[in-house]
């Protein structure tokens, strides 16, 4: 983690930003759309397989979150399928040592916009998941796709006529 | 484990996200598979029972999937698991009834703390220097198991001793059969604030070697003799419950509620009626009450005339309440606190026993009953560790040395036995003389079991499983003793179940042996007024000394916890500090400004912290909060204020054996004006005191 800046900080204030330079990328929301990940996934050989979204990132009709798959998830299928890859021996090699893998967030928002989602409402509006995180057929490990910003999101309500109360996201 | 670490895992998604953004430092250590099987973002709630206090309140914990950085198979690493995020109280639960204390909510600290004990530790340098490496659960168990060989082989198992709180429930049941397999004696206990005195004469009196449950929903009046029990006294959750009915009760007059005390406490401060008593007459004025209830002609010494002149306690207000106390039935008296902690407790534990057959109150609605129990081990006092040092100790969470007088010299005592093996999650003044520390589990990732003694009108033995996996390479203590006993040379023969689990299962009921009501009504020992002693000339040292329970730190075990230590005081919003409570016109007589520095001196030495100015104290005393002073406990209550545990004189109650807190006179003198930083109270004089070492400045 970045060193706090002490500029024109106490010890009671806590700055939001490490320095004046990230508030000014906060600002303008300028972050890179690739996040380096672990393990080489693709997106697109599991999609074009048939996989669905659902198969690995369970709890998202359920729940706030859609849930990260672990090792144990990948093993479900490739204790039968691939064992002959390299990347899939790695899989199964970490499995034995009860080791998982360490993915990145690649979709979040500024804790300080207070936003909080939750997916299963809008699955259960049947919000395409391709809406907010592209089209990952096209897409090795995932990459930040569309710019979810809050004009994103309104919009989207809007045409759905969902609430655009203040209160629906930030609380 | 740092602040941060603490932060993050009582924090929500947000604060992940923002460490996340950050550059994300959990990304060095390894990563493990989850072992549950959890949705995000979708919390459950499992049940559990605080182990702060001896109410045995159940509890039930949030838990959420979360990320914590965590043990598994001696390696530190990131896992996703289920977390505790939350407790509130059980609403199936009998004694808690769906509330919890601030006491009880603040207990998910412990398993978070940043000062807790991740692994087995030994000691490395001088014994109390602080010095301690980790070593492996193997290596601990060995030793401690190569240390009862020795005992075995030298015939020496009596050498052995346990010393525990005296907490009723399985885990002492199991110690105690341990020891008594192995051939040790029964296991030490030691509480500060005991009610051991009142325990032996209900049992004289009703036959129940426990404490009452008392209806107070249906009391139409009850008078208490010092118990806080809507704070820190019994069962403070059921009793704050039950009391909350009796205050809301519909039609009819109104329940009156009377508090007999030298001091405002919190709970006096509920009642409708606050009677100033002298300290250690409380008993007469009972005995009194009971004689005009009861229609005696001749009271003899318990006339209210003689009685008056005693307690200071006018003739026609202990008159008006005998009369008050007889006509408004259900009547119940309750004794608890300083009473019980004179040398002459056993008189008034034993009065207000009376005062309550006068009222007729024993087995009726609004009155007093006795939960039928099993039997429960046998235990032994401190004292006998204290005069025989054994040779190899076993401590389980407990701290005589913070919570004992220094005359008792406690620390000395146990510097001189060879061995001493601690239980504990944290360094304490005890445990920093261990030679090992087996740090257990948090008690929201054991196997937790009680049978409260109070509380509930009908036995409420409960028993739960885990709520979440540990975090740490900690091991539950009953687990450890028992894979101890299998490892011996000569092994423990029956022997017992592998786990606490399955010990528990095998119990049919919690509390141990077979279940017993308290049978008849056997005479009840007649306890004669004697004066109670003081330690101190009146002349010398003008003022009783009134330690009390802290709202918040209890006994002073709970002063690591930082939502305590933040939490003001309700009589006198103190928070974080050490005061003394002086009477406020003697204090301008003496003057002493609030705030002032002020000494206080018994015969065994002085403490000095801020005055606190109170006009709800007796002008001939003062007092003082217990629970802070710890010269090793944690960060967060280290360093932290003064002990008034220390200055107490060795004064015992001759029945029981047990201190006499109450029985301390002491003086007092203004050693210097106010300082900003001793007396901090809640409002205006709030702030933030980043003054521990570590942990502040380094997150965000």
């Amino acid at each position: 983690m970045a060193e706090r800046s002490r500029w024109g900080t106490s010890a009671v204030f806590t700055p939001a930003h490490a320095s004046a330079g990230d508030a000014i990328k906060a600002f303008f929301d300028s972050r890179p759309d690739t996040v380096a990940q672990p393990f080489d996934f693709s997106h697109q050989i599991h999609l074009s397989k048939g996989a669905v979204c659902t198969d690995c990132h369970t709890g998202v009709e359920q729940g706030p979150r859609a849930g990260i798959p672990n090792v144990n998830t990948c093993m479900i299928c490739h204790s039968q399928i691939a064992i002959d890859r390299p990347l899939i021996k790695q899989l199964t090699e970490m499995q034995e040592k009860g080791l998982d893998l360490a993915w990145n967030r690649v979709y979040d928002y500024q804790p300080q916009a207070h936003v909080r989602f939750n997916h299963a409402p809008h699955i259960r509006a049947k919000v395409e998941c391709s809406t907010c995180h592209g089209n990952q057929a096209e897409q090795t490990v995932a990459r930040r796709a569309v710019n979810m910003n809050m004009a994103f999101c309104v919009n989207c309500h809007k045409e759905k006529q969902a609430s655009n109360d203040c209160l629906t996201c930030h609380y | 484990m740092d602040r941060r670490h603490f932060i993050k895992l009582t924090a929500i998604t947000g604060t992940t996200a923002a460490l996340t953004a950050c550059g994300n430092p959990e990304n060095q250590l390894i990563r493990f598979i989850p072992e549950d099987d959890l949705i995000p973002g979708i919390a459950t709630w499992k049940p559990s029972i605080c182990p702060l206090c001896s109410a045995g309140c159940g509890v039930i914990a949030r838990v959420m999937e979360g990320e914590a950085e965590v043990f598994r198979n001696g390696q530190p690493g990131v896992i996703k698991m289920g977390l505790a995020k939350k407790l509130e109280g059980n609403p199936e639960d009998a004694i808690s009834q769906g509330k919890l204390c601030s006491r009880g909510q603040a207990a998910i600290q412990i398993t978070y703390h940043p000062d807790r004990l991740d692994k087995p530790k030994k000691r490395s340098g001088e014994r109390g220097g602080g010095q301690f490496v980790d070593i492996t659960w193997d290596e601990a168990i060995k030793e401690l198991t190569g240390k009862l060989d020795e005992l075995a082989a030298a015939n020496d198992q009596a050498s052995l001793a346990f010393l525990a709180r005296p907490r009723r429930g399985r885990r002492l049941d199991l110690v105690a059969e341990l020891l008594q397999r192995f051939g040790a004696k029964a296991p030490v206990t030691y509480e500060f604030f005991s009610d051991e005195v009142l325990r032996r004469t209900n049992a004289s009196a009703f036959g129940s070697h426990q404490l009452a449950t008392v209806d107070l929903e249906n009391a139409k009046f009850v008078i208490s003799f010092g118990a806080d029990f809507l704070g820190t006294w019994n069962s403070a959750v059921a009793q704050s419950v039950a009391y909350g009915r009796m205050r809301q009760a519909g039609a009819g007059a109104r329940p009156k509620f009377v508090h007999v005390d030298a001091r405002l406490t919190q709970t006096a401060a509920n009642a409708d009626e606050f009677v100033a008593c002298k300290p250690g007459t409380e008993g007469l004025l009972a005995m009194a009450m009971a004689a005009i209830a009861n229609k005696t002609a001749d009271a003899g010494d318990y006339a209210p005339a003689k009685v008056a002149g005693k307690t200071g306690v006018p003739v026609e207000k202990i008159e008006r309440l005998a009369r008050e106390f007889a006509a408004n039935g259900p009547a119940v008296a309750l004794v608890g606190g300083a009473p019980l902690a004179h040398t002459n407790a056993a008189f008034h534990a034993h009065a207000v026993n009376t005062l309550n057959l006068a009222g007729n109150a024993l087995n009726q609605p609004g009155g007093l009953s006795f939960v039928p129990q099993g039997s429960r081990a046998a235990t032994r006092p401190l004292k006998e560790i204290l005069d025989a040092a054994p040779k190899v100790l076993l401590i389980d969470d407990v701290n005589p040395v913070f919570a004992s007088p220094a005359s008792w010299k406690v620390a000395d005592a146990l510097k001189r036995v060879p061995f001493i093996v601690s239980f504990g999650s944290f360094v304490d003044e005890t445990s920093a003389l261990a030679d090992l520390i087996l740090p257990d589990h948090s008690f929201l990732e054991s196997w937790v079991e009680a049978a409260p003694e109070s509380g509930s009108a009908k036995a409420a033995p409960s028993k739960f499983g885990p709520v979440m996996r540990p975090l740490y390479d900690t091991r539950s203590t009953p687990d450890v003793l028992l894979e101890v006993s299998r490892g011996l040379a000569k092994p423990i023969a029956p022997a017992f179940p592998n786990t606490f689990e399955e010990y528990l299962a095998g119990g049919g009921n919690p509390s141990g042996l077979p279940p017993q009501s308290p049978t008849g009504l056997p005479p009840q020992t007649p306890v004669q007024y004697t004066e109670p002693q003081f330690d101190g000339e009146a002349d010398q040292y003008p003022y009783h000394f009134m330690p009390y329970a802290s709202q918040n730190l209890h006994d002073g075990s709970l002063a690591h916890l930082p939502w305590l230590q933040e939490l003001p005081d309700p009589m006198t919003s103190g928070m974080w500090c050490s005061w003394v409570e002086i009477n406020e016109k003697k204090a301008i007589e003496l003057g002493i400004a609030q705030g002032d520095l002020v000494e206080v001196t018994s015969t065994q030495g002085s403490v000095r912290a801020p005055a606190f100015l109170n006009p709800g104290i007796a002008p001939d005393a003062v007092a003082m909060p217990v629970g802070q002073g710890h010269t090793n406990f944690t960060r967060y209550g280290t360093n932290r204020g003064v002990n008034p545990i220390a200055i107490l004189a060795p004064a015992t109650v001759a029945e029981t054996g047990t201190l006499a807190w109450s029985a301390t006179r002491v003086k007092i003198a203004r050693v210097g004006g106010p300082d900003v930083d001793s007396l901090i109270l809640f409002g205006g004089a709030t702030r933030e005191r980043p003054d521990w070492t570590h942990g502040r400045g380094d997150e965000h």
